[in-house]
């Protein structure tokens, strides 16, 4: 095969190359083990020391520029749902109000992503590598939901740990041999699989409501009314939200992420029209 | 010797076209040159017993070393160019120590065997950024040990990287004759005073020179690895 | 002349001096207790399952303990990602150590491996608070606690993660058995029946529970002895 240098080089260990650390052709041919070196492991951990030694120091990501906000998933009798709204924020201005956070992996598997948005597409792209070359191998196999979400637990984790964070928080929905896939990673490499989930905000503002109403066995119409009540909600308490929604679904017929759509919602309340009715003096 | 003797001998990575590598069978011949040691297992220990060629009576027989101990629990008997077993031994006191290091418990016997038996099996390698090893050991190791779960094991290792485990066994010059004595005289259910006289007196009907405090080394393996004092191999002598 | 633009730190913020950036750290804590205590036969290794982040529960069913074998497990709170990359890094040590030595690893050996794996990360440490448990080589109660940074000690029981300070003295109080001090060495093992040694894990964890927000929901509870691990659990309050 030819040589292609993809965005994950084996050559500074598992996980993604930061863009300041890409190796040239010199380093991948550098013996790799000193026979005291632990057996497995270390790589994990080793910076690049050309990045290192480079005349100026290393800019690493401080914090987000243009983020996302919540992505909610829940599990029910035949597949996942995921859903979130299309707005890519720049601080408080809603930059880009069409951006798609849900994007397909193959036919059994989805991610969501809120944060920072670029990283996201780096993030993509990495996956779109991976579903590629299953592609040109053309045997048939592909990766499972689970194996999506560990490989993304472990880019995320050899970020942080080289202090260059990927500024994320990720869900990941899938259907494999049956049986619904939820998951999510954050920033610094938390992982964990759940019924039910939801990122930042979402995390205080949904999650109550899933835990009150979900159960695994409900039907997609139960599973979508729950979604669209949680993102009512979500979007009602959360500034950075708007109100133009998608919602993924996968199930054993593949992955459908629908058009945007908008929640009715109602700003008719009394206090909505003179909030300081009853509150005197503060909010 | 061989008489498909040809230029299939020079190259250590070159097969026969009757597949064999000539170099390594040469390195096992070598052994054939050796003093002879042997190594006797009996259920409360490993006994080894080596001969040492005192060539010259200015020569100081004690620099003589044929037995070696890797860890407290395995030595080795050696036949063979005893400088290429420095190598195995320095590499097998590392590897001993660093499982120490990592682990707290003593090497398994047959890991480390197997571990001398890699390095052995090295040559011909050109090893990333350093020159490797030009040519196969020309060195056989009785390796004698003490196995937490297993107790006492008695492996032999060749140039050819293999290694098979023994109950007893011979190796050098007079390993032929030796191996048939050990044959006749071994039983399982040796004492370790058994084994040592049964060593002893096996090298002793191959050496040429009478057996001396100063011309064999005895070592054991019971628990704890043990190179005998000249006053305890006179001890032995005395119970031939 | 034209003022320079105000940097975007230094924007006032409504309610703020200076407008914050968010900032990351690479350390979290997700919570969580783990609980063991050796008896002259037996071990018994306990971790709630409920994950934390600040005030907020992530998910209440994420077993903090790594089963390698039937005599030995390891148990962490802490940092969850850094726990998942210790168990798998473990997990794969001791898959090679059964191919190059034939046998699975002793809980001794386990010990003093993990004790290294912890401290080859001395400058940027595992943010993971650990149990290695299980059974020695005579066959005994074996319970090694450590810190994040490797140094361990072989004890009769012990008591890591956010629950330590309530359950570590109800333990000491409950299992104390003469001073490993007093010589000659006196017998420093729980010296309890199994099923009254699994009662004290249970209402330690339950007491926990009560006081500590990050211990709760659920307690996952192995009993190792020679005939295998055998499991156990504990529903606790899911406030």
């Amino acid at each position: 095969m030819l040589h292609r240098p993809t965005s994950h080089s084996a050559a500074i260990g598992p996980g993604p190359v930061p863009s300041l650390a890409n190796p040239g052709p010199a380093l991948e041919q550098q013996p790799r083990h000193a026979p005291q070196a632990p057996s497995c492991g270390s790589e994990a951990f080793c910076v690049d020391p050309q990045a290192l030694s480079s005349s100026h120091p290393r800019q690493h990501t401080q914090y987000p520029y243009v983020t996302g906000t919540s992505v909610l998933g829940i599990t029910f009798k035949d597949g996942v749902l995921l859903a979130c709204d299309t707005l890519g924020a720049y601080g408080s201005t809603k930059r880009y109000k069409s951006f798609d956070r849900l994007r397909k992996v193959n036919d059994v598997c989805m991610v969501g992503a809120s944060g920072e948005l670029s990283d996201f597409q780096y993030i993509m792209r990495l996956l779109e590598e991976l579903s590629d070359d299953d592609f040109c191998m053309d045997d048939g196999h592909h990766l499972k939901p689970a194996e999506v979400h560990s490989y993304l637990t472990r880019v995320l984790y050899n970020r942080r740990n080289k202090m260059d964070p990927l500024w994320n928080s990720l869900v990941v929905g899938g259907f494999h041999s049956g049986k619904p896939f939820l998951g999510t990673v954050g920033m610094i490499g938390t992982s964990y699989t759940d019924a039910h989930l939801a990122t930042g905000f979402g995390n205080h503002l949904a999650r109550p409501l899933m835990r009150e109403k979900h159960h695994p066995d409900m039907s997609e119409e139960e599973a979508v009314a729950l979604m669209h009540e949680c993102l009512k909600v979500c979007y009602y308490r959360d500034k950075n939200s708007i109100n133009k929604f998608q919602l993924a679904k996968v199930t054993k017929d593949g992955v459908s992420i629908s058009e945007p759509f908008a929640l009715e919602t109602n700003w008719g309340f009394k206090l909505f029209q003179n909030p300081a009715a009853n509150a005197v003096g503060t909010w | 010797m061989f008489l498909t003797r040809s230029e299939y001998d020079r190259g250590v990575n070159t097969f026969s076209p009757e597949g064999r590598l000539f170099q390594v069978e040469y390195a096992i011949e070598a052994i054939k040159l050796g003093s002879t040691a042997i190594a006797v297992r009996t259920d409360e220990g490993v006994v080894m017993a080596v001969e040492k060629r005192v060539t010259s009576p200015l020569l100081e027989p004690s620099s003589i070393e044929k037995v070696a101990e890797i860890d407290d629990h395995i030595g080795v008997a050696m036949s063979g160019l005893t400088a290429d077993a420095r190598t195995l031994i320095d590499h097998g006191r590392v590897e001993t120590q660093q499982h120490r290091f990592t682990y707290n418990e003593p090497m398994p016997l047959e890991s480390l065997t197997q571990s001398l038996c890699d390095l052995a099996l090295r040559f011909g390698e050109d090893e990333e950024g350093e020159v490797g090893m030009s040519r196969p050991f020309g060195v056989a190791l009785l390796v004698a040990g003490w196995d937490a779960e297993g107790g006492p094991v008695l492996f032999h290792t060749d140039p050819s990287g293999t290694y098979v485990q023994y109950e007893a066994k011979a190796i050098g010059s007079g390993s032929e004759g030796a191996q048939t004595a050990l044959q006749e005289s071994y039983r399982k259910d040796m004492t370790l005073k058994e084994a040592e006289v049964l060593a002893l007196s096996t090298l002793k009907q191959v050496m040429e020179e009478k057996v001396t405090a100063t011309n064999v080394d005895i070592a054991r393996v019971a628990p704890k690895w043990h190179l005998y004092s000249p006053t305890e191999v006179e001890e032995v002598i005395a119970r031939l | 002349m034209a003022t320079a633009l105000p940097v975007r730190a230094q924007v006032p913020a409504a309610g703020q001096a200076t407008k914050q950036h968010a900032s990351w750290s690479p350390y979290d804590d997700n919570g969580g207790t783990v609980v063991a205590v050796a008896g002259d036969d037996y071990c018994i290794v306990a971790a709630s399952t409920r994950m934390s982040t600040g005030y907020s529960i992530l998910t209440r069913n994420k077993s903090k303990i790594l089963r390698l074998n039937p005599k030995c497990v390891v148990a962490s709170a802490g940092m969850q990602a850094d726990m998942e990359t210790l168990h798998k890094m473990l997990h794969s040590r001791h898959v090679t150590y059964q191919f190059n030595h034939r046998r699975p690893m002793s809980c001794p050996a386990t010990a003093q491996l993990l004790s290294n794996t912890l401290y080859y990360k001395r400058f940027f440490p595992y943010y993971t608070f650990n149990l290695c448990a299980g059974l020695d080589d005579e066959g005994r109660g074996a319970v090694y606690t450590y810190d994040a940074i490797g140094s361990y000690e072989r004890v009769g029981y012990g008591c890591q993660g956010s629950g330590k300070e309530l359950i570590q003295p109800v333990l000491d109080n409950q299992l104390k058995a003469a001073s490993p001090l007093v010589l000659p060495q006196q017998q420093w093992l729980s010296s309890l029946p199994l099923e009254q040694a699994v009662d004290l894990v249970k209402g330690a964890f339950v007491s926990a529970g009560e006081r500590d927000i990050y211990t709760g929901d659920d307690v996952e509870i192995l009993i190792i002895t020679k005939d295998g691990i055998r499991t156990d659990s504990l529903q606790l309050k899911r406030d």
